[in-house]
C-alpha cells in the first residue's frame, strides 16, 4: 500500500532543507491564536495569510497552511473549555464536558487532555491517511445523499435524546433547530421565514447563533457568580496538572482510537467534516460508557472523544482534497486556492504522480503534532489564568468579544444581533430544560439535511423503495430507531424474561 | 414558594406555546412560498413531529410536571437588558464607545465602585479589542471615535 521509494523521496523533500520548518512555528501560533479567539475561524486565518504563500514554494506553503490548520484545531478547544464558547464549530462537543471540568476547578487537566487528544488525533489521523488514502477516497464517492440525510437525522436524534433531562424537549429542540437551519432561500428558489428581511436570505448565521446559544446564555447564568471556579484553592494555574491531564488522555486509548477513526472517515465527507465528527465521536463514547450519566458533568472521556475526532478530521478532509481535489470545508477550500496559486491540481493524478509530496505533507503533520505539544504547553498556562479573573470583569468582556467575533463572521450587524437573539433563546432553553446543544446542531445541519433529502428525492424519482436499495441508509435508519427506542425495548424484554 | 412554582410552570407553558406557534407559522410561511415538494420535503415531516411532541409535552405539563430550581429572573434581567441595549445601539455608538459604555455600566451595576478600574479597564479593553478587530477584519467596523478604516 505504501511505496517505499516515494516515502523516502518524501522524507528527503522534507528534511533536505530545514529552513522549510521555520515557517511551521509561526503557522501553529497563528492557528492557536485564531482558534482561541471566538469568531476568528481557522479558515479566516488561512485566507488572511494565504497571500504570503505566494512567496513560498509549494511544499513550504503546504507546511505553513497545515500548521495553521493543526494549531487552530486545538486552539478552538481553549475557549470551549474555559468559557463554554466553541472557538470553532468543531469544538462544540468539547464544551459539553470541558466546561463543567473548568467550573469544578479541573481546567488545567481539561486543557492538558484537550492538547494530548488533539496531538494524538493528528498523528493517528495522518497515519490512517498514509495507509488508507485510496480506500477513503473510494468510500467518499460511494456515500450518496440518502446516506448523508440518514446520518444527519441519526446524529440529531441521538444528540437530542442524550443531551438533556427531558428527552421529549431534547428532540423538540433538535428538530426546531433543523427547521431554523432551513430559513432563507430554498433549493426551490423561494424564501422561507425571513419576515421580508434581506439579512436572512442566506439563512441564520450559524456560528453567531451558536455563540449566542452556548456562550452568552451561559454567561447570563453566571452573572451572580464571583469566579468561574468558586473554590479559591482550585483556581490555580498548574503546569503539573496540565501535564497530568496530558497523561490522562492516554488512559482512554479506545476513546482516542474510536474518535480518530470517526474523525478521519467523517472528516473525509465533503461539507460534513469536523463539525459533525466531534459530535458523533462524543455520542458514541457516551453510549459505550458504563456511566453515561456522568457525561455533560465533566467526564474527561468526553473531551478526549471530541478533540480526537476534530483533529483527525483534518486528515480526513486532506484525504478528500488530495485524492479527489474536493475541499471538505472552509480550511481545505483555502488550501485548494493555494494549490491553484502554485499551479497544482489535486486529484487521482496528483496522488499518482506526486506521491512523494503527499507523503511529505503527511510526515510534516507528524512533526507539527510534536511542535504543537511544545507550543501548546507554553501557551496554555497563559490562557488558563482566565479562571482567576472575577466574573464581573469576565462576563462583559467575553460578551463583547463574542459580539466582535460575530461581526467578524458576518461583516455587518447581523452577526451581533444574531448573538443577542440566540443568547435570549439559549437562556430560555436552559431555564426550561430544552437542549441547547441539540438546537445548535440542528441549526448547523438543517440546510444540509434538506439538501440531501432533495437530492435523494430527485435521484429516486420520488419512489420510497429507493431506500430499500441502499443498505447503508437502511442500516443507519435501523440504528436511528434503535437509539430512540432500543433501551426501552431491552428494558421491556428483560422485564418480561424476569417475570 | 408555591407562587414561584406556578409562575415557573406558567412561563414554561408560555415558552412551549410560543415554540408550537412558531413552528406552525414557519410551516405556513414555507407552504405559502411554494408547495413544491422540494420546498417542503424536510419542513413538513419535521413540523408534524415537533407538533406531536409539543402536544405530548402540553399533556405532561398538566400531569407529571417536574419543577427545577432556578435563579430569580430579576437578577439576570438587568444584564440581559444592558446586553440588548449594547447590541442595538452599536450602529450609532460604534464598537468603540458602545463597548466602553457596556463594560463600564456592567461593572458599575455589579458592584465595582473604584472609578479608576471602571473607567480604566473599560477604556483599555474597548480600545484594544476595537483596534485588534478593525485591524484584522477585511471590512470597516462602525466606530464613533476610532478610525473605521482597516
Amino acid at each position: 500500500m505504501i511505496n517505499i521509494e516515494d516515502l523516502y523521496a518524501g522524507l528527503n523533500l522534507l528534511f533536505s532543507d530545514l529552513s522549510l520548518w521555520l515557517i511551521v512555528i509561526p503557522g501553529i501560533l497563528i492557528g492557536l491564536i485564531f482558534g482561541a479567539i471566538p469568531g476568528l475561524q481557522i479558515s479566516m486565518a488561512m485566507a488572511i495569510f494565504l497571500p504570503l504563500t505566494l512567496y513560498m514554494d509549494f511544499m513550504q506553503a503546504m507546511l505553513f497552511l497545515t500548521a495553521i490548520f493543526t494549531g487552530g484545531g486545538f486552539g478552538g478547544s481553549i475557549p470551549a473549555i474555559l468559557m463554554n464558547i466553541p472557538g470553532t464549530s468543531s469544538s462544540i462537543a468539547t464544551t459539553f464536558d470541558g466546561y463543567p471540568m473548568s467550573r469544578s476547578g479541573k481546567h488545567n487537566i481539561a486543557l492538558g487532555i484537550g492538547l494530548a487528544a488533539s496531538c494524538i488525533g493528528v498523528i493517528i489521523g495522518y497515519t490512517l491517511l498514509l495507509l488508507l488514502i485510496g480506500p477513503i477516497s473510494e468510500m467518499v464517492l460511494k456515500l450518496g445523499p440518502a446516506e448523508m440525510a440518514a446520518i444527519i437525522l441519526w446524529g440529531i436524534t441521538l444528540i437530542s435524546s442524550l443531551s438533556g433531562v427531558n428527552v421529549n424537549k431534547g428532540i423538540i429542540s433538535g428538530f426546531i433547530g433543523l427547521l431554523v437551519g432551513t430559513v432563507g432561500f430554498s433549493e426551490a428558489g423561494v424564501t422561507r421565514g425571513t419576515l421580508g428581511s434581506v439579512y436572512l436570505l442566506d439563512g441564520i448565521p450559524a456560528i453567531p447563533a451558536m455563540m449566542g446559544m452556548f456562550a452568552a446564555s451561559e454567561l447570563f447564568k453566571l452573572v451572580n457568580t464571583k469566579y468561574l471556579v468558586t473554590d479559591e484553592s482550585l483556581r490555580k494555574v498548574s503546569v503539573k496538572e496540565i501535564l497530568a491531564g496530558f497523561k490522562m488522555a492516554f488512559t482512554y486509548p479506545w476513546v482516542l482510537i474510536r474518535g480518530s477513526f470517526i474523525g478521519v472517515f467523517v472528516g473525509a465527507v465533503p461539507g460534513v467534516g469536523s463539525s459533525v465528527a466531534n459530535l458523533l465521536s462524543y455520542i458514541q463514547t457516551k453510549r459505550k460508557d458504563k456511566n453515561p450519566e456522568s457525561f455533560g458533568k465533566g467526564n474527561p472521556a468526553g473531551v478526549v472523544a471530541s478533540e480526537a475526532a476534530n483533529s483527525t478530521s483534518e486528515a480526513g478532509s486532506m484525504a478528500t482534497l488530495l485524492a479527489l481535489g474536493i475541499p471538505g470545508g472552509g480550511a481545505t477550500a483555502v488550501m485548494l486556492a493555494a494549490f491553484a496559486m502554485h499551479n497544482i491540481t489535486g486529484g487521482p493524478q496528483f496522488i499518482r504522480e506526486q506521491t512523494d509530496v503527499v507523503y511529505a505533507i503527511v510526515f510534516a503533520n507528524f512533526g507539527q503534532a510534536f511542535l504543537l505539544i511544545i507550543l501548546g504547553l507554553m501557551f496554555i498556562p497563559i490562557l488558563a489564568n482566565v479562571v482567576k479573573v472575577p466574573m464581573n470583569y469576565l462576563v462583559p468582556s467575553v460578551l463583547s468579544l463574542s459580539v466582535f467575533g460575530a461581526f467578524g463572521l458576518t461583516g455587518d450587524l447581523t452577526g451581533p444581533i444574531t448573538v443577542m437573539v440566540f443568547a435570549l433563546i439559549g437562556w430560555l432553553f436552559k431555564r426550561f430544560d430544552y437542549s441547547v446543544p441539540a438546537a445548535v446542531i440542528g441549526l448547523l445541519l438543517g440546510g444540509m439535511a434538506e439538501e440531501s433529502l432533495i437530492y435523494s428525492y430527485q435521484i429516486s424519482g420520488g419512489l420510497w423503495s429507493y431506500i430499500l436499495e441502499r443498505p447503508v441508509t437502511m442500516f443507519i435508519l435501523v440504528l436511528l430507531v434503535f437509539s430512540l427506542f432500543g433501551s426501552k425495548l431491552v428494558a421491556m424484554l428483560t422485564r418480561k424474561v424476569a417475570t | 414558594m408555591k407562587n414561584n412554582i406556578s409562575k415557573h410552570k406558567l412561563a414554561d407553558f408560555f415558552v412551549l406555546a410560543c415554540l408550537f406557534l412558531l413552528v406552525c407559522w414557519y410551516a405556513y410561511d414555507a407552504y405559502s412560498a411554494s408547495n413544491h415538494i422540494s420546498n417542503l420535503i424536510l419542513i413538513v415531516p419535521v413540523t408534524i413531529i415537533v407538533l406531536v411532541l409539543c402536544s405530548i409535552e402540553f399533556i405532561r405539563m398538566f400531569t407529571v410536571y417536574e419543577e427545577t430550581a432556578q435563579d430569580p429572573v430579576s437578577t439576570v434581567l438587568p444584564v440581559i437588558l444592558l446586553f440588548v441595549g449594547y447590541v442595538l445601539t452599536l450602529k450609532w455608538l460604534g464598537f468603540d464607545v458602545g463597548t466602553f459604555l457596556f463594560l463600564a455600566l456592567f461593572l458599575w451595576i455589579h458592584g465595582e465602585r473604584r472609578k479608576v478600574w471602571v473607567i480604566g479597564y473599560s477604556l483599555v479593553f474597548a480600545t484594544l479589542i476595537s483596534l485588534f478587530f478593525s485591524g484584522m477584519l477585511p471590512y470597516p467596523m462602525p466606530m464613533l471615535v476610532l478610525s473605521t478604516a482597516y
